[in-house]
C-alpha cells in the first residue's frame, strides 16, 4: 500500500522527533558525563593538593620542633659538656623533652641528638616501639657519621633544615628485618663559636603520617607517593612500594604514564596531572590525580609526587545514573513525538480529505448541492477551500449560462420564430409520440390542417409587416381555442396544423374546427385598417384515416384543399362520405 | 560501478554520527580482547647485578621467545643468597653469581647442572672461559661424569678509584682507605664478605677468605675504623657515583671495578684506578640456574642470549665491564689478582658487618 503524503509527513515528523529526542539525550549524556568526570577529577586533584599541602604542614611542624630543640641553650650545653657530665644522668632532660614531643606527634617514631664529634655519635635517642617510648641505653647508642643525612645536615648553616630521601628504616632491613618507610628531618646544632656541634633528628614514619593525613578521605581512595625518580614509596599494593630495595623497579611513570610530565628537570609549568589508568579488568580502572610536591624552606635533594586514585567505576556511577535517566527521557519524548505526529497527521488529513471528497463529488456532477468545504478556516486549508468554492461557483455559473443557451437553441430549432409556435419538426415529434400513445391506449387523435385565406392578398397589399402581424394574431387565436395538451404548429407560410390528442368524438372535433373557422374569420385591425382574413381547415383522424404519420398529414392536407376549393372558411374531414362533404361556415 | 559513486552529501554527516555511535559501542569489546592472551605468557624470573641486563637485551629476548622477563637487581651477595634460597614466593629461573659464592649454592644443592650443548654461544667465548674445568668451582664430578654448574659471563677486580685532582700520588695500598688524611673522603662498599676480606688483607692474613676466630675481633675493629674514616657506604654503582660526586670524595673501594670507573668518567670526574699492592679481590660472575627453576629450558636460552653480540657489546660499551667473548682485558693487572673464594662463614660476616654498618661499637658488634 502506498502511503499518502500526510502519513509520510507524519512518519517523517515522528522520526525527526525521535531523532531529536535521541540525539539530545545522547549528547546531553556524553556532555554531562564529561562534566561529571571533570568535576570528579577536579575534586580528586583538590584533595591531592590538600594532601600535599598537609604534608608540607606536617614536615613544617617537624622542622619547627627540630629547630626549637636545636636552638635550645640546654641542647648546646649538653653537647658541649657531654664528656664532663655523669654518664648516668646526662641527657635526661633532653630525653624527657623528646618523650613529650613524641607523645603528641604519633607520626614521629624516633628523635635523636647526634654529636658532630666522635664519628657522629648518638647522644640521646628516644624511640617508639610497641612497648611505648623508651630511651636507648648509652651502650646501645651508635655512630652515624657515615650516614648521608648526618653529613648533609652538618654542612648546613644555622637554622636550616634537612629532609632526607624516604628510605626504609632500619636502614639495613636485610640484616635486622622489619622495615618501615621513613624520612629524617634534621637540623644542625650550632655552638657559640659558630661551629656545628651536632644535629637534631626526627624520624618520621611515612605510613603513619599519611594515614593521619588521609584519615578524612573516603576509604575507596587509594594513596600513592613516589620519590623524584618515580619509585613508589607508598602504594596500595605493598609489593610496589620500595621495590628498589628488593632489587626491582616499580615506577609511577610506568603505572601512570602521564606522570612522566612531573618527572625529570623541575619545571614550573606542570605541577599536577590527572590521568586515567586503564586496566585489564575494567572494574579496576582508576582515575588518579598527581601533584608534584617540592619541599620549600628545607634542604632536600628531591621532591615527591603525591597521588590519589579513585576507581573509575565510582566516578562514573553518577554518569551511569544520568545515562539511564537520559535514556528514559529520550524514550518518553520519542513516544510523545510519535503521538503528536500521529495527531498532527490526522489533523492535516481531515480537511484534506474533506476537500478531496468535495472536489470528487463536484466532479461527479452534483453542482447544485456541493459538499461543505472548510471555508471558515483561517489557515491555508481555508484559503484553498475558499478558492475551490469560488471555482465551483464559477463553474456553476458557466453551466447555468450554457444551459440557458442550449435551451434557447432548442427552442429555436423547434419553434417558429415569428409566432412562437412549434415548427414542423417539433410537431412531427409530438405527432409521433401522440400516435404511439394512441396505439398503446387504442385511443384516437385528430389533425386540423389550416390554411389562411386571403393571406396572400394582405401580404401583397399591406406589406410583409402586416402579414406577419396577421400571422401572429391568428396563431394566438388558434392557441386560445385548444386545450393545453393539444399542439398548434406553423408548418410554413400561412399553413398551420393542430394536433387534437385523444379526440375521438367527431362532433366535438367538428365543434372545435367550426369555432376555429369562426374565430379566424374575425377581421384583424392593422394600423387602423380592418383586414379580412379567414381559414380553410382539413381534418384527418387516426386511426380512421391513416395509421402512418405522413399519410395522416397528407390526408388532412387533401381535406383542407377540398375545403378551400369548396369556398373559403370551410372545414372538411378526410374520410366518410357524409362527413366528407365540406361544411360551410354557419 | 555504482558502489564507487559517493553517497549524497546530506547523508555523510548522519553516517559519521552513526559510525561514531557504533564505534563507541564496539570499541570496549575490541580493546578488551588482547589482554586475555597476555596472561598465559611464561615469565622468566632473572636475578642479576646492576648493569648486567640492559633493557634492549630483555626486549630482544622477550620478542624472540614470546616470554616476559621479570628482572630483579641485587647489589649484595647476601641479598642474592636470600632470594635464591627463599622458600616463599615464585622461584627464580636464572641468576648471576660469582665463582666463590657459587660454591655455597652447589654445596647446598640450590643449583642444577647446565646442559652446555644447549648454549651454542659458548663457542664464541675466549678459550680460557670455555675450559670450565680449569676455573675453580664451576665443575663438580658426578657418577655421570663432570657437571658444569655455571657459565662465565663477566669479571672484574675490586681496585681503588681515586680523584686525580685530590691525590697527586696514586694510592698504592688498601691502607689508604684507613688513612686519616682522607677521613670523610673515603667511600666503601656496604657488603660483609668483601669488607671482611679487605680487613683480612690489611691485617696481613695468609688468605682473606679464611679469618681464624682469634682474628675476628681485630677484623671487626679494623672495619669499625674503616667506618669512622668513611664518608659513606654504597651498594649500587650509581649510588657510589652520586656519593663520590656530591661529597667530592677522594678515594673509593671499587666493588664493581671498571664499571664504576666508567660511570664516574661519564659523570665528568677525573678518576684513576689502581690495583693495590696487596692484590685486588677479583670476581668472575657466571650465570647459574636454581634447582627449582620453573623454566630451565628458557634459562638455557637466556644464558645463550646473554653471550650473544648485543649483550656482550653493551656490557663493554655501556658499563665498562669485560665480557667473555672478547680478548681478555689488559687492565685487569694480571698476576696481582686475588680471585674470590668461598669464605669461612658468609652468614657471620654479613651479620657482623650489618651491626658495624648501623654504627654499633665493638662490644655491641661482638655480642653473640
Amino acid at each position: 500500500m502506498r502511503l499518502g503524503i500526510v502519513w509520510r509527513t507524519g512518519i517523517a515528523m515522528a522520526l525527526i522527533g525521535v531523532l531529536a529526542a535521541g540525539l539530545t539525550g545522547y549528547y546531553g549524556y556524553t556532555e554531562s558525563r564529561a562534566l561529571l568526570q571533570t568535576a570528579a577529577e577536579q575534586r580528586l586533584l583538590t584533595a591531592t593538593r590538600v594532601l600535599a599541602r598537609q604534608l608540607s604542614v606536617g614536615l613544617d611542624t617537624a622542622s619547627r620542633d627540630a629547630l626549637m630543640l636545636a636552638q635550645h641553650p640546654g641542647t648546646i650545653v649538653l653537647l658541649d659538656t657531654w664528656h664532663r657530665q655523669e654518664p648516668e644522668a646526662r641527657g635526661s632532660t633532653m630525653a624527657a623533652m623528646f618523650k613529650t614531643i613524641l607523645q603528641t606527634r604519633p607520626e614521629y617514631f624516633q628523635m635523636r641528638l647526634i654529636a658532630a664529634t666522635d664519628h657522629g655519635a648518638e647522644r640521646v635517642r628516644v624511640e617508639r616501639s610497641e612497648d611505648g617510648l623508651s630511651r636507648t641505653p648509652e651502650d646501645a647508642l651508635r655512630e652515624k657519621g657515615h650516614y648521608p643525612f648526618v653529613v648533609e645536615t652538618l654542612a648546613l648553616p644555622n637554622g636550616a633544615v634537612y629532609v632526607s630521601r624516604a628510605s626504609l628504616y632500619p636502614e639495613s632491613p636485610r640484616h635486622e628485618g622489619g622495615a618501615r618507610p621513613a624520612l629524617q628531618v634534621a637540623t644542625p646544632v650550632y655552638g657559640p663559636h659558630a661551629q656545628a656541634m651536632g644535629l637534631l633528628v626526627i624520624d618520621i614514619d611515612l605510613d603513619r603520617l599519611f594515614t593521619q593525613l588521609a584519615a578524612d578521605l573516603p576509604a575507596t581512595l587509594s594513596l600513592y607517593l613516589s620519590n623524584s625518580d618515580g619509585d613508589f614509596l607508598i602504594h596500595p599494593d605493598p609489593k610496589q612500594a620500595f621495590a628498589f630495595d628488593r632489587g626491582q623497579r616499580a615506577l609511577i611513570q610506568d603505572a601512570f604514564p602521564e606522570t612522566r610530565k612531573l618527572m625529570g628537570a623541575p619545571s614550573e609549568d606542570i605541577q599536577q596531572v590527572v590521568t586515567t589508568q586503564v586496566s585489564n579488568a575494567s572494574d579496576q580502572a582508576l582515575v588518579a590525580a598527581f601533584v608534584r610536591h617540592r619541599l620549600t624552606g628545607v634542604h632536600n635533594d628531591e621532591g615527591y609526587v603525591i597521588g590519589l586514585g579513585q576507581p573509575l567505576r565510582d566516578v562514573l556511577a553518577d554518569a551511569d545514573q544520568l545515562g539511564r535517566t537520559s535514556l528514559r527521557i529520550a524514550l518518553a519524548f520519542s513516544a510523545l513525538a510519535i503521538v503528536l505526529a500521529a495527531l498532527l497527521a490526522r489533523r492535516l488529513s481531515k480537511p484534506l480529505q474533506q476537500l478531496l471528497r468535495a472536489i470528487r463529488e463536484f466532479g461527479h456532477g452534483s453542482h447544485d448541492a456541493p459538499l461543505p468545504l472548510p471555508v471558515l478556516r483561517h489557515d491555508e486549508f481555508g484559503t484553498l477551500a475558499r478558492a475551490i468554492d469560488e471555482m465551483q461557483g464559477q463553474i456553476r455559473a458557466q453551466f447555468a449560462s450554457l444551459e440557458l443557451k442550449q435551451h434557447e437553441l432548442d427552442r429555436l430549432a423547434s419553434h417558429d420564430t415569428l409566432t412562437g409556435l412549434p415548427n414542423r419538426r417539433l410537431f412531427m415529434d409530438r405527432l409521433t409520440q401522440a400516435m404511439a400513445r394512441a396505439r398503446r391506449h387504442q385511443s384516437e387523435l385528430a389533425l386540423l390542417f389550416i390554411d389562411l385565406d386571403n393571406f396572400k392578398d394582405i401580404n401583397d397589399n399591406e406589406g410583409h409587416a402586416a402579414g406577419d402581424d396577421v400571422l401572429k394574431l391568428m396563431s394566438q387565436r388558434m392557441t386560445a381555442l385548444v386545450r393545453e395538451v393539444d399542439t398548434v404548429a406553423r408548418l410554413g407560410g400561412d399553413e398551420f396544423i393542430i394536433l387534437l390528442d385523444g379526440a375521438d368524438d367527431r362532433e366535438e372535433i367538428t365543434l372545435i374546427a367550426q369555432r376555429m373557422v369562426d374565430v379566424l374569420r374575425q377581421p384583424v385591425i392593422y394600423e387602423g385598417k380592418l383586414l379580412q382574413c379567414g381559414a380553410s381547415i382539413g381534418i384527418s383522424c387516426f386511426p380512421e384515416d391513416a395509421t402512418d404519420m405522413t399519410e395522416l398529414i397528407a390526408a388532412a392536407d387533401q381535406a383542407m384543399y377540398r375545403a378551400k376549393h369548396s369556398g373559403r372558411n370551410q372545414l372538411c374531414f378526410a374520410s366518410s362520405g357524409e362527413e366528407n362533404k365540406v361544411r360551410s361556415g354557419p | 560501478m555504482a558502489s564507487l559513486t559517493p553517497p549524497p552529501r546530506r547523508f555523510v554527516k548522519l553516517r559519521r554520527l552513526l559510525l561514531r555511535l557504533g564505534m563507541s559501542l564496539c570499541l570496549p569489546l575490541l580493546t578488551s580482547l588482547p589482554h586475555t592472551a597476555r596472561a598465559d605468557t611464561p615469565v622468566l624470573r632473572v636475578l642479576a647485578w646492576p648493569g648486567y641486563v640492559e633493557s634492549e637485551v630483555v626486549r630482544e629476548f622477550e620478542a624472540r621467545h614470546q616470554v616476559r622477563v621479570e628482572l630483579t637487581v641485587i647489589d649484595t651477595d647476601e641479598a642474592l643468597w636470600q632470594k635464591v634460597t627463599a622458600t616463599q614466593g615464585p622461584a627464580f629461573d636464572v641468576f648471576a653469581v660469582n665463582t666463590a659464592e657459587l660454591q655455597r649454592y652447589v654445596a647446598s644443592n640450590h643449583v642444577q647442572p647446565i646442559d652446555t650443548t644447549r648454549i651454542a654461544n659458548i663457542e664464541r667465548q675466549q678459550p680460557r672461559f670455555r675450559q670450565t674445568a680449569a676455573i675453580p668451582g664451576l665443575v663438580r664430578p658426578s657418577p655421570h661424569g663432570e657437571r658444569v654448574y655455571a657459565i662465565p659471563f663477566t669479571y672484574s677486580a675490586m681496585g681503588l678509584i681515586y680523584d686525580k685532582r685530590q691525590m697527586q700520588v696514586p694510592p698504592s695500598s688498601i691502607h689508604a682507605l684507613w688513612d686519616p688524611q682522607w677521613r670523610g673522603k673515603v667511600i666503601a662498599y656496604n657488603g660483609g664478605s668483601h669488607n671482611f676480606s679487605l680487613a683480612a688483607q690489611t691485617l696481613g692474613l695468609t688468605t682473606p677468605f679464611h679469618i681464624p676466630p682469634d682474628q675476628l675481633e681485630p677484623s671487626v675493629t679494623k672495619l669499625i675504623e674503616l667506618r669512622r674514616n668513611a664518608l659513606g657506604f654504597y651498594t649500587q654503582p650509581e649510588e657510589s657515583v652520586h656519593l663520590f660526586v656530591r661529597h667530592k670524595a677522594a678515594l673509593m673501594f671499587a666493588n664493581y671495578g671498571m664499571q664504576q670507573v666508567h660511570l664516574l668518567r661519564a659523570a665528568g670526574v677525573d678518576v684513576g684506578y689502581v690495583i693495590p699492592r696487596e692484590g685486588a679481590l677479583a670476581w668472575l660472575d657466571c650465570w647459574a640456574i636454581p634447582r627449582d627453576a620453573h623454566h630451565a629450558a628458557l634459562a638455557h636460552a637466556w644464558i645463550n642470549h646473554l653471550l650473544d653480540r648485543t649483550a656482550s657489546q653493551l656490557l663493554v660499551t655501556r658499563q665498562g665491564l669485560a665480557n667473555t667473548v672478547d680478548p681478555v682485558d689488559q687492565r685487569m693487572g694480571g698476576s696481582n689478582l686475588v680471585w674470590l673464594q668461598p669464605v669461612e662463614d658468609a652468614a657471620q660476616r654479613e651479620r657482623l658487618w650489618g651491626r658495624i654498618h648501623t654504627g654499633n661499637r665493638l662490644s655491641k658488634v661482638l655480642t653473640p
